[in-house]
């Protein structure tokens, strides 16, 4: 079994499209994205924030102090319309980003005027932060009003706080940072994870099983005198371990480039988060993985020796990531917990785990009805793997 | 000694109304089974070479296969050096080197790595196998490429390194099912003066072919097989005897003689 497994791997190891895929596209693909991303996504906010904005004022006789602060801000331009002149042809040509209309009730006095509707036309689609702009001064301002009218009412500040809010209810979070974490990121870990190690352990999988029967290798391989239970635990621990060597890989050159590229507060949220997950708590994630990618492996290995050729394979495997999907799907779902009969239901119970794990929440007595139902599946899917590695229907198509 | 007698071989047909009229025509269609061996003798003692005949699609692959324990045969006895193929199929796996009609090499090991891995499973020791390596090397003249990946191999080393391969653990009996097939001239020299080193060397030889030439200048024996059955099992001799002067004058008269 170990010669089989030993082989394969080295022949693993030898093919790029394969290395390529389970360990530079997670180093450096996507952290490139990542910081493409980022890098344009911050650039494209910071350009929206300080991009002069070219404005028109309709109804300013009515709002003199508002046209005058706008007047005044940096990076605002005033920009004059004529009469004849269609608002929304004028921002489609460009000539302004935006234009204010002011109504004729506008007064700094709120008693008097009651609420104010200022109108703002804009092209809105694309990132232009305009209204957020045009909000912070107008904000500014009407709190100033609001002020001023709570004064002449004669009211003092605590009265203002009930008017403004009447009742407030302060909520007194018990969960510590690492459960709120958990339960934030806790569902989309496992799913994460769970890809991962599906999609690293494919390519093998395929080049294992189809791609011998595509070469030719597969009949000379069948009639060696090796047992053909060996022969399928060979390839069947070359497919897991790829599985889990890609999972790992990108987990840690994520991790490793979040912190890298994060700044000032977000790492030390990242490091303390990190912190509180516990040696014994990682240990048991990677743990619980052992069956999963057991299940995965197994099942891979059976369509892909099933298949006549690479493409074909690839064809059956596609839909065993929507099979993979829908028990994670299932553990993001509210009132879905670790406990009862979720415990028995594989993959589903190891993405509540993981979940649990994360939260530090974990009642690790449901660890006996994970291990056993993912060890029962993987364990019956590998010995179905050897019972079709036996089949001349299956071999032979 | 191989002794192969009734040997029956079926299969079910995945989708009868896809085949062709001429595929419906076919006798061994039945159903939805279709017969590619019906009743296929023949023996080859060791030290003989046994060509066997056919035309495409007569059952030869289908035969050898099960021969090979790759496939189980539904009915009859195959026997390799007094071992049953059905009985102890790990046995005489040990006793057997196939060549498929794919050389069956791993492209991205060398050729030396591919004999060292089937050498292996053989249950070969390392020294057994750096020994057998060099001596194959000098018999099939593969030293020039043996240690460079098989991916980058032309078709006669990819055929040399096949052979020598399928031969590593020193197997009585051999069996190669077109083992000239896309070889050059040379190429194809080299892997008969094998063969004949191998009957020279007591192994019992069995190959499928469509060179009549080469039936002629390495066989002892020869089978054809036509539409799943044995239609000739004699010696060179009497094959040749069937039509003086003209191999394929014989081959024909035995297809014939089948048919009827």
């Amino acid at each position: 079994m170990w010669l089989v497994f030993l082989k394969e791997l080295k022949e693993l190891i030898r093919d790029r499209k394969t290395l390529f895929f389970m360990i530079a596209l997670p180093i450096l693909v996507f952290p490139l994205i990542i910081g493409v991303v980022t890098y344009f996504s911050t650039k494209a906010v910071k350009e929206a924030e300080t991009k002069v904005l070219n404005f028109a004022v309709v109804g300013e006789q009515y709002a003199p102090s508002l046209v005058n602060q706008m007047d005044a801000t940096e990076n605002f331009n005033r920009v004059m319309l004529t009469d004849d002149d269609d608002l929304e042809t004028s921002i489609r040509s460009g000539v302004a980003d935006f234009v204010l209309v002011i109504p004729d009730n506008y007064n700094d006095d709120v008693l008097q005027a009651g609420q104010i509707v200022l109108k703002l036309y804009l092209n809105d689609a694309g990132l232009n932060l305009v209204q957020r702009r045009l909000q912070n001064m107008v904000d500014e301002i009407a709190t100033h009003n609001q002020r001023v009218a709570f004064q002449a009412l004669g009211l003092g500040a605590d009265q203002q706080k009930a008017l403004l809010t009447p009742i407030v209810i302060d909520k007194v979070d018990v969960a510590d940072k690492r459960e709120n974490w958990g339960e934030k990121i806790g569902g989309f870990v496992p799913y994460l994870i769970f890809m991962l190690c599906l999609q690293g352990a494919m390519i093998p999988a395929t080049d294992l099983g189809a791609g011998e029967k595509e070469r030719g290798t597969l009949e000379t391989l069948l009639i060696s005198p090796i047992a053909r239970y060996k022969l399928v635990m060979g390839k069947f621990f070359t497919i897991a371990l790829a599985g889990v060597t890609s999972a790992l890989v990108t987990v840690s050159s994520m991790a490793i480039w979040g912190v890298v590229l994060s700044q000032g507060m977000a790492i030390q949220l990242v490091a303390e988060f990190m912190g509180a997950i516990s040696g014994l708590d990682f240990a048991l994630i990677f743990l619980m993985l052992i069956p999963v990618v057991a299940i995965f492996a197994s099942l891979l290995l059976c369509l892909s020796i099933y298949a006549r050729s690479f493409k074909e394979a690839q064809g059956y495997m596609t839909p065993l990531v929507m099979f993979v999907v829908v028990p994670v799907i299932m553990a993001m779902l509210p009132g879905v917990e670790l406990k009862g009969g979720w415990a028995w239901v594989p993959l589903t119970n190891v993405a509540l785990a993981i979940k649990e794990l994360i939260k530090g929440t974990m009642d690790y007595g449901e660890l006996v009805a994970i291990f056993g139902s993912t060890a029962i599946i993987a364990g019956a899917l590998i010995s179905f793997c050897v019972y079709w590695f036996n089949k001349e229907k299956v071999l032979f198509r | 000694m191989i002794e192969i007698s009734q040997l029956k071989k079926k299969f079910v047909v995945a989708n009868p109304k896809k085949l062709s009229e001429q595929e419906r025509l076919d006798p061994r269609l039945q159903g939805k089974f279709f017969h590619s061996v019906r009743h296929v003798s023949f023996s080859c003692q060791g030290g003989e070479v046994l060509g066997l005949l056919g035309p495409n699609g007569a059952g030869k692959t289908t035969t050898l296969r099960m021969l090979s324990t790759a496939l189980k045969p539904d009915d009859g006895r195959v026997m390799i050096n007094g071992v049953d193929v059905l009985a102890q199929p790990v046995l005489v796996r040990k006793k057997i080197g196939f060549l498929s009609g794919n050389t069956g090499l791993y492209g991205r090991l060398s050729g030396r790595e591919n004999m060292a891995y089937f050498g292996q499973l053989h249950g070969m020791q390392k020294q057994a196998i750096v020994k057998r390596i060099d001596e194959l090397c000098e018999l099939l003249d593969l030293h020039s490429f043996l240690d460079r990946r098989c991916e980058t191999y032309s078709t006669g080393m990819k055929q040399k390194t096949a052979i020598a391969r399928s031969v590593i653990h020193s197997p009585e009996v051999v069996i190669l099912d077109e083992p000239t097939t896309g070889l050059d001239i040379m190429a194809s020299q080299t892997v008969m003066e094998f063969i004949r080193q191998m009957k020279s060397q007591g192994v019992g030889v069995i190959f499928s072919t469509h060179h009549l030439d080469e039936v002629a200048q390495l066989c002892d024996r020869v089978a054809v097989i036509n539409e799943g059955r044995t239609v000739f099992d004699d010696t060179l001799a009497v094959f040749c005897a069937l039509a003086p002067g003209s191999l394929s004058q014989a081959f024909l008269s035995t297809l014939a003689q089948g048919g009827q």
